[in-house]
């Protein structure tokens, strides 16, 4: 068996629990046996496809299968969420979620996962086309909305009363599909316009219990790739997945998030109301501005500000922060101008300790500051990337990796292009290099493919222009370099009530 | 005793879509009337469960029991040359009595009568002679079809309250009747069902074209990988939730259904529907169906 241990491609077979299931070879579940003589050549269930090797790409193919489904769903949703008219609102009404069984006849038996695991399958395939991609991290929006009577139902459990008693105004028509859930438009008795998001009911236990049976999927990865990361690979998409179901986590988070970058110049995050949130129910400052699909029209000075907020705003939440918000999806932005971006959605945040962030700074350092391909080499092997064993010479493992790096390389102003993410994204799972077969994304990295994988894809959308080395000096711990653009300069107050820590 | 070869067979390409296109026909854009069973009825509720595929399983199964249902159906139907293309044609039936609007449920029933008039002949194994418009026949069919929905559901789906089922039995008189089936001869209620059953046990058995029948359809050469992978946990769910003596009379045996099992068959079947759905115009169906049901269900 050819091993391929990329560890992204076994990522890949992750990506569909769906995918996982049907890589067994079990059969005899049901077969002939007991006393009957068995005719000579009649075919004998369970006994036909136990030959035939376990292979990586079968996995590969089921999420294909499943995309199948996904485009299905995705196709019918703009008619539940995104289209416009009297007919959309007829279909909604009609099809609304009234009761929790309903949800779970929606959502249960591994939809509400494959749903999930379709919004993180974009940073742990290869093999899709984006648009199979998209279908897949909207698979949510085709669900139906719960009816207001349930989606109030849900409020009032969680915050204790009727939501127009709760809140001072309550719209029962959500304005968008959440995570599991729904948002909704309010204003709190003191005033505050707040976005609420509302779980729906029973959809935290359906998922958790589909997401438990992770016995089976553990097993069959270890036949297809014996190694340990299998395991850590899983564990770790499925920790994030269940923490996305209790929505205190992601106050948490958002809460982190709003607190360090309050007075920050173009980063916004909307402030949590702790007391009206819980479990079930995150209620936040209810934001509003252009989506990401407007900036098409914007000009390219704008669209080049937008992507400089965000870069600032992953790279600066990543080294000092120490959390990276994995879910940079097209739909958790809303631009204003001037750079300014309100940052959405944090229920897939990952924070990282000293220790892992380290070899992530002296491979950067090393690569792109010391020039030191040897100690770039040992970092990677201390992270885990590369296998201490490999059989390859240094420069062949620069060349193969010095892609990722690409952007900040040189100082000198350079514009994404969705032709770099594509490059990036195929040099990342491409399994006929060398180097593939011995690198692998230890499990407190994986989250990290959706800088290669998501955000590089997203800033290739803007072809958005800057000296992006210039930027990440400023940021990289081991070089904190005076501002370069005017936003670094505008960054100044702010930075000074939040300094950088100190490199290690 | 001649043991046909399996190869006369046709292959099993294409079972998805084909029962995809199969169940969409079956359900109206723009019903005139809500048909036999409506949006408030069990029949409907049961439809959408997981299950269907164990369960559709399991009743064909349960029917090719009976010898001369199961010659019938060997002798006529062109079962060998496109086995898909029967079954499908069985799903649209089913899926148009189900939610057809009643003019076109008649329509159904009256085609399957007429050809059920000319499906005669011998079952080579007891030597007696079969007419598949024989009540006996059909009611036989409509049974093992009612009482495998039923057993598959409380099994493996969501569990069905006790008088669901007899409700559910009881709405299924029609479509014996639609049949052909005399009203009087029709179970309606779960005990009645189990009792029909256990009646005409002594007449059944497994005979070769069971045998092989059964064999083809519990591991259907020619599917997708992807599909055949999962064929596995739906012909267990079949196997498993068969009586005992059906089961011994194929000798087929089946590890014991633990509760971590049955989650695990769920969670495939629940993949195999997200399948289903993406299936040209299956969503749309479903969800005509269900904005029916949540219309129907929501307080006046």
């Amino acid at each position: 068996m050819r091993r391929v241990l990329a560890a992204a491609t076994v990522a890949a077979g992750v990506a569909g629990v769906a995918a996982v299931v049907l890589l067994r070879r079990r059969a005899g579940h049901a077969g002939p046996g007991g006393n009957q003589p068995q005719p000579g050549n009649q075919p004998q269930p369970g006994s036909l496809r136990l030959h035939g090797n376990l292979r990586l790409s079968r996995g590969l193919a089921t999420i294909r299968l499943v995309a199948r489904g996904g485009a299905r769903y995705a196709t019918s949703a703009p008619r539940l969420f995104a289209a416009a008219g009297e007919h959309r609102q007829q279909l909604r009404n009609d099809l609304a979620l009234q009761t929790a069984e309903d949800v779970a006849s929606t959502l249960g038996t591994m939809k509400g996962v494959l749903m999930k695991l379709g919004q993180m399958a974009s940073y742990i395939d290869n093999g899709l086309s984006p648009s199979v991609r998209r279908t897949l991290s909207r698979l949510q929006d085709s669900v139906p909305p719960m009816s207001p009577e349930l989606a109030a139902l849900v409020v009032e459990e969680e915050l204790g009363g009727p939501p127009d008693q709760v809140f001072a105004s309550w719209d029962p028509e959500p304005i968008a599909a959440a995570s599991i859930g729904q948002v909704h438009r309010a204003i709190t008795r003191d005033g505050r316009a707040v976005a609420v998001k509302v779980q729906y009911p029973g959809i935290a236990e359906t998922i958790a219990a589909d997401l438990g049976n992770v016995a089976l999927l553990r097993r069959m990865l270890k036949v297809t790739a014996p190694s340990q990361d299998v395991d850590a690979l899983l564990d770790e998409l499925r920790e994030r997945v269940l923490e996305e179901l209790d929505y205190r986590r992601e106050a948490d988070h958002q809460r982190l998030f709003a607190d360090y970058y309050n007075g920050h110049p173009t980063i916004v995050v909307p402030a949590i109301v702790d007391e009206l949130s819980t479990r079930r129910v995150v209620t936040s400052e209810l934001a509003d501005g252009a989506r990401f699909a407007d900036l098409a029209e914007w000009p390219q000075s704008e669209r080049d500000l937008a992507a400089e907020t965000i870069y600032r705003f992953v790279f600066r939440s990543l080294y000092e922060l120490h959390a990276f918000n994995g879910d940079p999806h097209p739909g958790n932005y809303l631009f204003h101008g001037g750079g300014r971006v309100t940052f959405l959605d944090f229920g897939l945040v990952r924070h990282f300790t000293e220790t892992e962030l380290e070899p992530l700074m002296q491979m950067a350092r090393y690569l792109c500051v010391e020039h030191d391909p040897e100690m770039f080499r040992r970092n990677l092997e201390k992270a885990g990337f590369l296998r201490a064993d490999a059989p390859l010479g240094t420069d062949q493992i620069v060349e193969h990796m010095a892609l990722f790096y690409d952007t900040v390389r040189e100082s000198r102003p350079l514009t994404m292009t969705g032709d770099y993410s594509s490059a990036v994204v195929r040099r990342f799972f491409d399994v006929r290099s060398p180097v593939t077969t011995y690198a692998q994304i230890p499990r407190s990295y994986v989250i990290l493919q959706r800088i290669n994988l998501g955000l590089f894809g997203l800033l290739g959308e803007l072809t958005a222009t800057a000296n992006w080395r210039a930027i990440a000096e400023e940021i990289w711990p081991f070089v904190l370099g005076p501002p370069t653009t005017p936003m670094g300069e505008a960054e100044l107050s702010w930075r000074a009530r939040h300094p950088a820590p100190s490199i290690a | 005793m001649a043991i046909p070869d399996a190869g006369q067979y046709a292959t099993a390409a294409g079972l998805i879509e084909r029962s995809a296109a199969a169940y969409v026909s079956g359900v109206p854009e723009r019903p005139a009337d809500d048909g036999f069973f409506g949006p408030a009825s069990v029949t409907w509720k049961i439809s959408g469960d997981v299950t269907g595929p164990v369960a559709g399983l399991r009743s064909l199964m349960v029917q090719a029991l009976h010898p001369l249902a199961m010659a019938g159906v060997d002798q006529h139907s062109g079962w060998r040359e496109d086995p898909v293309g029967r079954l499908a044609a069985t799903s649209a039936y089913v899926t148009t009595i189900s939610f057809g609007e009643r003019a076109a449920a008649e329509r159904a029933a009256a085609r399957v009568r007429r050809i059920h008039t000319r499906v005669t002949g011998v079952d080579e194994v007891t030597g007696r002679r079969y007419e598949a418009s024989d009540p006996a026949l059909l009611l036989w069919v409509h049974a093992a079809l009612v009482e495998s929905t039923v057993t598959v559901r409380r099994l493996l789906g969501t569990p069905l309250a006790a008088q669901d089922a007899d409700r559910y039995v009881a709405e299924m008189v029609v479509a014996a009747e639609l049949v052909g089936i005399p009203a009087g001869m029709i179970p309606a209620s779960m005990a009645q069902l189990d009792a029909y059953i256990e009646s005409v046990r002594p007449e059944l058995r497994c005979t070769p074209a069971a045998a092989e029948s059964m064999a083809y359809l519990l591991d259907p050469p020619g599917l997708d990988e992807e599909i055949a992978d999962i064929w596995q946990d739906v012909r267990y769910g079949a196997v498993v939730s068969l009586p005992d003596w059906a089961r011994e009379m194929y000798g087929y045996t089946a590890e014991p259904l633990t509760p971590a099992r049955r989650e695990e068959v769920r969670q495939v079947l629940g993949i195999l529907d997200a399948v289903f759905i993406g299936e040209p115009g299956v969503l749309e169906a479903r969800q005509r169906i269900t904005a029916l049901m949540r219309a129907a269900a929501r307080p006046a």
